[in-house]
């Protein structure tokens, strides 16, 4: 268990025989434990067509009531409790319990709503019919006598004229964004002939069917004669309006407004009561509806196991497969047995290891510290099985690449203080941050986070810099004597010109624990600080890329793939040795052998210092420079150094054609002396041995396509495939086989020129960090501090929220951000392309967690 | 100012910085359309249930996991429909000119279906409540429900057209006769050729790629018209000039092929008709109602899924959200074609649906 860092487990195909009655509760502590990853035996199968179907539909049946209760739950605003019990899985006979309490909850509840609605409708009516009996009122105040008719004519029947025409009218309720169109419809089909008056309700009314408030307005329509009424009434049905009657005199319009509002008042009670009643039964029913939901979801998600299982010709038990670690191999067992004494059956269940050919899947155990840096790998690819993991390695190089990129004290106390809160608080911020994405994501690295702001201080406080500022810790060495040069500047400023040789200028010994704070200040910082970096990333980069490739002899020795010691492993490490480690030598010894001050003598003076990068080339190239100058007598800086370069080029050029040649005609070699001895027919290979060999040949035949095929090949049927998954093997193209090899070795050794080069990033993206805070100090900070007057204490006020803003989300977020990306690709390109495959397909064990937990982050 | 345009035009990308944003979502939508696997597995389902389950598995996910068992037809065809509007509507509200007008061009077609279900439904005396839910969601507007008010084509031009879009397809229509069964199917028909004519040449003077696929479909959609205008009018009292009225002029037809199919007496004719058109002459034969031949009608629909696939092979234009919604009403067609040969235990014809993909 402790190795399962440093490689993905061991795991072993396992057939399980449970017996009918036994197998639900088995499968449901199997899924407690999740440690088991069920393999789909009936793929070929219809999802409807599956033994459980029945029981998956029932389920969905509930979860379909479940849901129904949660919106309305959620919609009267009620808590659903969460009090985090896990709630085991209910038996199969308890099912029918659940569905019958769901059943009566729903036919309850759509009772109660239903009537709710009624009421609501009636409500909603007679409130409509109020507001229209109060509108009336308002619109015929100029009505004189009370008791005369509304629809009397108003001007007086000349003894001349026909009959007197009667006016009619119709007064309704309508929403009020339709009254626009409404009006101009009106007035388009009565040609005018109609009057109308409309009237705002100043109270939102509720909706009895959406129950979402909405706006109204009450109308009166007048108008004369029966055909037009007919019209108008047409209309206000088309448009949704609600007409109610409203009687012609205003003593009968009081009258019924009188009754209207007792009936109202009535209506409120009842309303009241209906609502309390809901409430009761949403309450009632909010508090258990979570460990509900959880029940009816492991009983969905045990059916759906168990379809996946193959049953047995008699009917009396079903047989599944699965993938189980070696180490729990024992807690199934278990789980199993817990499972069948719950069942009360005497069967016990068989848990039989399988040999098999196919590709196990891969698992890492983590724990919440790793997780996030596998996390980090797994993006890259899911490791091949039993692969070296480049996750445990992460850990620290991805910090620690990622803080020389980073490198400010200041920077990495805020980095390291926000992620040390995080993981202090982790217990606490877990719900908090589910819901938004972005908070996930950060909260999800909080230990990356917390790394890389503690590593970060220890660069920053390695390259001196604190907010662009350095910290005088130690004393620095360096002092301005008496006999400093002075000199000005091309910009007419003073500087002084400290020389080591000065006793009164250098103390004689550096600065004990980083760089000097005198550099922060000199004028030929950044040439200093460049020259440093560059070397440092330049020997940090060989570092890690040897640490790479070395660890791919891991990978070798395992898969006893012994050739590609030989023709992978030691070429690979010569030629990276010969070139880019001989490079990091002479950068090492230039810096010991080379100096200013009376410890060097002329010829190591900094002035006859050659150019490592200029050696570099000019070995490469087999050209030699005359000495910058007569007095330094030669270019090169130890005796026999020439030869020794030439040998190394040699090596190195000798290398490329080992790594591309042998290694093809070697394997071709292997299979024709494997052909030869084994008898054609079909062999079987003791288990062990032939996830071994298996696993070499065919990784070597053809790297990419034989294990891309095993997550397929892992849902292909097992039993009858047990001996032919080693297909591959039988099948030798050499064609491609060079062909691969090819590509391998110009990949590996223009790989090694670039992915060098591309360490560099390590010191540009420092020294653009390091500008670009001193930049903000000098811009804005300063600003308010060299000012002497009393209007620059305010200033400093303002100066420093603006500095301390920008310092955060520039520098630490965005810069931050720009320096993990750069150390994420550092890792998946530079570092993992040196021995990682990554073939493998994750482990999924079948688990309820992700029900109690939807979160997949937690 | 011309060699700008022609510059705008040329540059087929400029399209993106409308249009791109919506392009990408109707294409991910199309990549959920059912496959022939799908349907292989769709017409294996024993019963509704299963057929739920399956849809589940595919990019409907959970569309009808609210509603309770035992499902019907029609609550599978409603929430398909349902399904299909809500994602017409939102690219819909995110659309900019011309896209935009493009998409309510293709609304209309759906408001003259809807205006005639009703009028058809008030003669019959039915109330307008219990037709609204029939109405396909994509033609309702405002004043929609007030349409019985009209009782000769003048008021309902006059009290409800007037303020939609489709005033102006109404030109030709307008008569004082009352509105009956034979009266309201000519309204259909002109409206239709109006609008049909509009959208071509919309999509004509969009120009670049948009024209290049919308006018062979909606030319064939002219065509498909006349074809079945002429059809379906052999033993009706509608006149031959009256019909020669309602063929859309914008179609390959135009304009000897309409002018030969004004003419013509008996299907023989049209047949015949059809004979001068390569295209449409792989249609007319072997389409008949003996079993085991397709309808012409399930010719013309295939042609059509055809042509909609196809407007997927370009980019940058406005075609593909046409083509996309009558992708999926044909897929909606089929699975509601499939669920009733389920539910009606009638399996000997279930196969008839149209493969999409």
């Amino acid at each position: 268990m402790a190795a399962s860092i440093f490689r993905s487990e061991e795991m072993s195909l396992c057939q399980l025989f449970l017996s009918s009655e036994a197998s639900y509760n088995c499968v449901a502590e199997l899924g407690e434990l999740g440690q088991v990853q069920f393999r789909d035996l009936n793929h070929e199968v219809n999802q409807f067509q599956r033994k459980f179907v029945n029981e998956v539909r029932r389920c969905d049946e509930m979860e379909r009531i479940l849901h129904y209760l949660e919106v309305q739950i959620k919609n009267a605003d009620i808590p659903i409790a969460d009090d985090g019990d896990n709630p085991e899985a209910p038996q199969p006979k308890e099912m029918v319990n659940l569905e019958a309490t769901f059943e009566k909850l729903e036919n309850e509840l759509r009772e109660v709503n239903s009537n709710a609605e009624a009421l609501d409708r009636n409500f909603l009516e007679l409130t409509e019919l109020k507001h229209v009996l109060e509108s009336a009122k308002i619109f015929l105040t100029h009505e004189s006598d009370p008791t005369a008719s509304l629809s009397q004519s108003l001007i007086a029947t000349d003894e001349g004229k026909n009959e007197p025409q009667q006016l009619g009218f119709l007064a309704g309720v309508i929403p009020r964004e339709k009254l626009a169109m409404f009006e101009r419809m009106l007035w388009r089909v009565t040609r005018g002939n109609a009057l109308f008056k409309n009237h705002d309700i100043e109270t939102e009314l509720k909706d009895p069917i959406t129950g979402h408030m909405v706006r109204k307005c009450v109308y009166l329509i007048f108008f004369q004669g029966e055909k037009l009424k007919m019209k108008v009434k047409k209309i206000c049905e088309g448009c949704r309006s609600t007409l109610y009657p409203c009687p012609d005199t205003a003593a009968e319009r009081e009258e019924m407004l009188a009754g209207v509002k007792t009936r109202l008042a009535d209506l409120n009670t009842v309303l009241s009561q209906t609502s309390d009643h809901r409430q009761r039964v949403l309450v009632a029913s909010a508090k258990h509806l979570r460990s509900w939901l959880i029940k009816v979801r492991k009983i969905k998600a045990i059916y759906h196991a168990l379809n996946m299982f193959n049953v047995d010709v008699t009917n009396k038990c079903l047989i599944g497969e699965g993938w189980v670690p070696n180490d729990d191999l024992v807690r199934v067992k278990e789980a199993l047995r817990a499972g069948t004494e719950k069942s009360g059956t005497s069967v016990e269940p068989i848990l039989n290891v399988m040999d098999t050919t196919m590709a196990p899947p891969t698992y890492h155990r983590t724990n919440k510290f790793t997780s996030g840096f596998q996390t980090l790998i797994e993006a890259y690819g899911v490791a091949t099985y039993r692969e070296v993991n480049p996750g445990l390695y992460t850990c620290a190089t991805f910090p620690f690449l990622f803080a020389v990129m980073f490198g400010d004290l200041g920077h990495g106390i805020i980095m390291f203080l926000s992620a040390l809160y995080m993981v202090l608080n982790e217990k606490k911020l877990a719900p908090i941050v589910r819901n938004s994405e972005i908070a996930r994501m950060i909260f999800g690295g909080r230990y990356i986070i917390f790394m890389m702001g503690s590593f970060s201080m220890y660069t920053g406080f390695i390259y001196n810099d604190f907010f662009s500022k350095s910290v005088n810790v130690f004393g620095s060495s360096w002092h301005i004597g008496e006999n400093a040069t002075l000199g000005v500047t091309t910009y007419g400023e003073h500087e002084y010109m400290l020389s080591p040789d000065n006793t009164e200028d250098y103390v004689g010994y550096p600065y004990a624990m980083g760089l000097d704070p005198l550099w922060q200040i000199s004028i030929n910082k950044i040439n200093f600080q460049n020259s440093y970096k560059m070397k440092i990333s330049i020997i940090i980069g060989v570092i890690h890329m040897m640490f790479g490739v070395c660890l791919s002899i891991i990978n070798h020795s395992y898969f006893r793939r012994y050739v590609n010691i030989y023709c992978e492993f030691i070429p690979q490490v010569v030629f990276l040795m010969s070139l880019f480690g001989y490079l990091c030598f002479l950068v090492f010894f230039k810096w010991f052998m080379y100096g200013d001050g009376p410890n060097f003598d002329e010829v190591h003076g900094s002035a006859c210092a050659p150019s490592v990068l200029i050696t570099f080339i000019n070995m490469v190239l087999n050209k030699e420079d005359p000495p910058a100058d007569p007095k330094c007598v030669s270019v090169y800086m130890f005796s026999g150094q020439k030869l020794f370069q030439q040998v190394l080029v040699i090596l190195a050029i000798i290398s490329v054609p080992i790594l591309l040649i042998p290694k093809p005609f070697i394997l071709k070699h292997q299979h024709k002396k494997k052909m030869s001895r084994r008898p054609l027919t079909e062999v079987v290979v003791d288990h062990d041995e032939q996830a071994a060999t298996g696993g070499s040949t065919t990784s070597l035949v053809s790297n990419s396509k034989a294990t891309s095929a095993s997550p397929k090949g892992g849902a292909a049927p097992a039993s009858g495939g047990g001996g032919h998954g080693h297909g591959h093997g039988d099948e030798f193209d050499f064609g491609e086989i060079f062909i691969h090899q090819g590509i391998h070795t110009i990949e590996y050794v223009l790989g090694s020129v670039s992915h060098t080069a591309s360490y560099l990033r390590l010191w540009a993206l420092s020294l653009a960090h390091n500008q670009l805070s001193e930049v903000l100090w000098n811009m804005v900070l300063k600003i308010g501090l060299v000012s002497d007057s009393t209007a620059g204490s305010v200033m400093v006020f303002a100066l420093f929220a603006a500095w301390a803003f920008l310092t955060v989300s520039i520098l630490v977020l965005m810069e931050g951000l720009s320096a993990f990306l750069h150390t994420l690709r550092l890792h998946w390109v530079e570092f993992c392309s040196k021995f990682y495959a990554a073939e493998g397909y994750i482990f999924e064990p079948f688990t309820f967690k992700s029900i109690l937990n939807p979160d997949p982050n937690e | 100012m011309f060699i700008f345009q022609n510059i705008i035009i040329m540059l087929d990308s400029a399209f993106n910085i409308d249009c791109g944003y919506l392009e990408g979502l109707v294409r991910g939508f199309r990549n959920g359309i059912l496959r022939q696997h799908d349907y292989l597995n769709l017409v294996q389902c024993e019963s509704l249930d299963d057929l739920k389950l399956h849809l589940q598995s595919t990019d409907y996910g959970s569309f009808l996991a609210n509603e309770a068992s035992p499902l019907q037809v029609s609550v599978i065809d409603d929430k398909l429909r349902e399904k299909l509007v809500i994602e017409f509507q939102h690219m819909r509200n995110h659309a900019v000119e011309p896209l935009a007008t493009f998409m309510d061009y293709i609304t209309y077609g759906y408001m003259i279906d809807n205006i005639v279900l009703l009028i058809t439904g008030a003669l019959h005396q039915r109330p307008i409540s219990e037709l609204m839910p029939k109405c396909h969601p994509l033609g309702t507007f405002d004043q929609i429900e007030a349409i019985n008010v009209a009782n000769t084509s003048v008021e309902l031009y006059n009290a409800v057209l007037v303020d939609t879009p489709l005033a102006e397809f109404f030109g030709e229509c307008v008569s004082e006769q009352d509105l009956d069964e034979l009266n309201i199917e000519i309204i259909r028909n002109t409206l239709y050729k109006a609008y049909l004519e509009s959208f071509y040449n919309y999509c004509k003077n969009l120009g670049g790629p948009t024209a290049e696929v919308m006018c062979p479909i909606l030319a064939f959609e002219a065509d498909r018209r006349a074809f079945i205008i002429t059809v379906n009018s052999f033993g009706t009292e509608l006149t031959k000039e009256d019909r020669a009225k309602l063929y859309p002029t914008c179609g390959r037809l135009y304009p000897d092929g309409l002018a030969a199919l004004a003419r013509a007496d008996d299907p023989e004719n049209v047949k015949q008709v059809a004979e001068f058109y390569a295209e449409y002459r792989a249609l007319f034969e072997g389409a008949g109602n003996n079993p085991g031949e397709k309808t012409l009608e399930d010719k013309f629909f295939e042609y059509e899924v055809k042509l909609n696939v196809n407007a997927f092979m370009h980019q940058f234009h406005c075609g593909v959200f046409y083509s996309y919604l009558r992708l999926k009403e044909q897929e909606c067609r089929n699975i509601v074609w499939i669920s009733e040969c389920i539910a009606q235990k009638h399996r000997a014809k279930i196969d008839n649906y149209i493969p999409i993909l």
